[in-house]
């Protein structure tokens, strides 16, 4: 049984549908990518399969572990396992980050999250307001930081790789292939790829254009292609078969 | 005509702002002082709702009983006086030449009926020059007995280069409806001397309080005020005032969480008398229910060199509540800097939203969000920033319900 299933997924924002009959499985241990251009709908799918309230599911549905999510609220859906790495998490003033990853640490029962806060370099900025003045590397390295604390069997990250410096691009692989060596599941939206040369092993490659996944492949075989072509272009080029 | 002719005709004249109270309805009752080995259950429950432990408390008040308590005598190892008010107006000729020095018994028919019928129960607390207390002051008012007035006179003393945390809670047991509570303080803090006073209140549906406070705050001294209210209240007025001297400061802060039908009218005035002389004032709102709040914050600049900042936040956590924000700057020479900022709005859905994708429920997010809004760094010492965070914990949940 696939961990993740969308099966002709939909999904409307403010009464505009933004992703149309979407398809994919994902199992265990796999990385998949998703790459498209600004405003293909990578984003508001992940919105959607997390069950962010902006992200309204129009049709089809969604499987976790062959269990229909698609009307279940996101808290329940973290708890049965779905992380999601926002790719611009919102400012919150006078919630630090301490209290959020403590309140979650008991939730999840992580033992050894100070080692965790050690390892992602979140450190430092535990007393202060979540995502409050922080650089993009702070944002990206806390929502992974989270992300971890949850031990996610699905993890989805969002543009992890972008405004980043190249330590940081090291040190989100790092977190990726520790994801996938425990049999979690790893959703990666980049809109450049610059973290998929990191990366030891994808499995998928799907490419979204105008809310479609209008292409998936091996990431031998895509990967090339979109980084020489661009999306578009690569995508007629990949159509006629490479 | 006398300090007791006149306080006798303002017996009628009511407060400017906030509803107006009859107090002819409630019983008055015989004030006393006695010393306390061990304190009743019904003040201790009342102490608990606010964080207090029985035995680190220098001075108790149960309706109209003071009680001495062996902290008290405690705190005579730092040469720190508390007594009770009533006492020190006897003992001490000091204490006589504070009381009712800086608040006028005529102001409105509260502190007229505190002068006149009041008994002079509180706390008296001197500290003398130089010395740092190096622990908490803590003191407590509670209401034990329903339709009853509680009067309290309290006049602190931090004389100069001096240094001390009071704590007072005032609260009621679980199980008390109604009766009013007036509160009648008088703080001096001399020459570079500082007072961090934090006030928490936790009422119950059918209380009126009235606190009246002024603070003289001397040349570099330093004044901290953290008030905290988390209970349902039939209503509260309060407009504290701070008169500040040369390079003298003024921090002031509010954190209100209301409830129920409740009118909480909560204010506090800034003189900045002398140059070089800045206050702060700094209040958050959680209005619920179908409560009405009310936040005034005025500064006064009498002299050039002086800075004043405002901020007043609400948050709006039911359609039938509301908030009315009004600050009031007023600049009065050249050179003085005032400025205020104050919002009102709603729990931000995209932050509700993102909380409970980490597995929070509704109810959780908003309680993180709201515990979060009140988050202010106040600067007060860390022992007692640890009780506030447990009180403010309260409020969080009590505010989402």
């Amino acid at each position: 049984m696939p961990l993740l299933e969308l099966i002709g997924l939909s999904v409307c924002v403010d009464n505009k549908r933004i992703v149309e009959d979407a398809s994919l499985s994902l199992n265990s241990g796999e990385v998949h990518v998703i790459m498209g251009p600004n405003g293909s709908g990578k984003s508001t799918l992940l919105s959607a399969i997390m069950g962010l309230r902006n992200a309204r599911v129009c049709g089809g549905s969604i499987l976790f572990n062959g269990l229909d999510i698609t009307n279940t609220p996101s808290y329940e859906r973290a708890k049965l396992g779905i992380a999601l790495a926002h790719q611009s998490p919102p400012e919150i003033k006078g919630v630090r980050l301490r209290d959020v990853a403590s309140a979650m640490a008991k939730k999840y029962g992580c033992s050894d999250c100070t080692l965790l806060a050690k390892n992602l370099f979140v450190e430092p900025f535990m007393n202060r307001s979540l995502f409050v003045g922080f650089s993009g590397g702070e944002r990206k390295k806390t929502e992974l930081f989270l992300v971890m604390l949850q031990d996610p069997k699905l993890a989805m990250l969002d543009e992890p790789d972008s405004g980043v410096d190249v330590e940081s691009i090291e040190v989100i692989a790092r977190v990726i292939e520790s994801l996938r060596s425990r049999g979690t599941g790893v959703i990666l939206v980049t809109h450049t790829g610059a973290i998929t040369e990191k990366l030891s092993r994808i499995d998928k490659v799907h490419v979204l254009i105008d809310g479609r996944i209008a292409y998936t492949g091996s990431p031998d075989v895509v990967l090339p292609v979109v980084f020489k072509f661009g999306f578009r272009k690569g995508l007629e080029v990949l159509s006629r078969g490479v | 005509m006398s300090t007791r002719e006149r306080a006798l005709s303002a017996i009628n004249k009511p407060a400017p702002y906030g509803p107006d109270i009859d107090l002819s309805k409630y019983r008055l009752d015989e004030p006393g002082v006695e010393e306390a080995s061990e304190l009743d259950s019904t003040v201790l429950n009342a102490a608990s709702r606010v964080g207090l432990e029985s035995t680190g408390l220098a001075y108790v008040q149960s309706n109209e009983r003071a009680l001495y308590t062996a902290m008290a005598k405690a705190l005579e190892k730092y040469s720190v006086l508390v007594l009770p008010t009533r006492e020190a107006l006897t003992r001490k000729p000091h204490a006589r030449s504070l009381a009712w020095k800086l608040l006028d018994p005529a102001s409105d028919k509260y502190t007229a009926y505190a002068y006149l019928y009041g008994g002079e129960l509180g706390y008296f607390i001197y500290v003398p020059p130089g010395i740092r207390v190096p622990i908490p002051i803590y003191t407590c008012l509670a209401i034990t007995t329903n339709n009853t007035i509680q009067f309290t006179h309290n006049i602190v003393y931090v004389d100069e280069g001096a240094e001390a945390h009071l704590v007072t809670g005032c609260a009621i047991p679980h199980g008390v409806k109604d009766g009013v509570h007036i509160g009648i303080s008088e703080f001096y803090v001399a020459r570079n001397a500082r007072l961090t006073f934090t006030m928490l209140h936790a009422w119950a549906e059918g209380l009126h309080v009235r606190p009246r406070t002024v603070v003289s705050v001397e040349e570099g001294g330093e004044y901290v005020s953290y008030y905290v209210t988390y209970s349902p209240v039939a209503s509260i007025q309060t407009y504290p005032v701070v008169y500040l001297g040369r390079n003298a400061r003024a921090y002031l802060a509010s954190i209100i969480a209301s409830s129920g039908r409740g009118v909480y009218d909560i204010g506090s005035k800034a003189v900045l008398e002398g140059p070089g002389s800045s206050a702060e004032s700094i209040s958050r709102v959680v209005a619920r229910d179908e409560s009405l709040v009310y936040t005034r914050a005025e500064l006064e600049a009498l002299e050039s060199d002086t800075r004043g900042h405002i901020e007043c936040l609400g948050l709006l956590l039911s359609p039938s509540a509301a908030i009315s924000s009004i600050p009031i700057i007023t600049s009065r020479k050249q050179g003085a800097i005032l400025s205020h900022e104050a919002a009102i709005g709603l729990i931000a859905d995209r932050e509700l939203d993102y909380l409970m994708s980490r597995g929070f429920t509704e109810e959780e997010a908003k309680a993180v969000l709201v515990r979060g809004f009140m988050n202010i760094d106040a600067p007060i010492p860390t022992s007692i920033k640890k009780q506030v965070d447990y009180i403010l914990d309260l409020v969080a949940k009590h505010a989402v319900g």
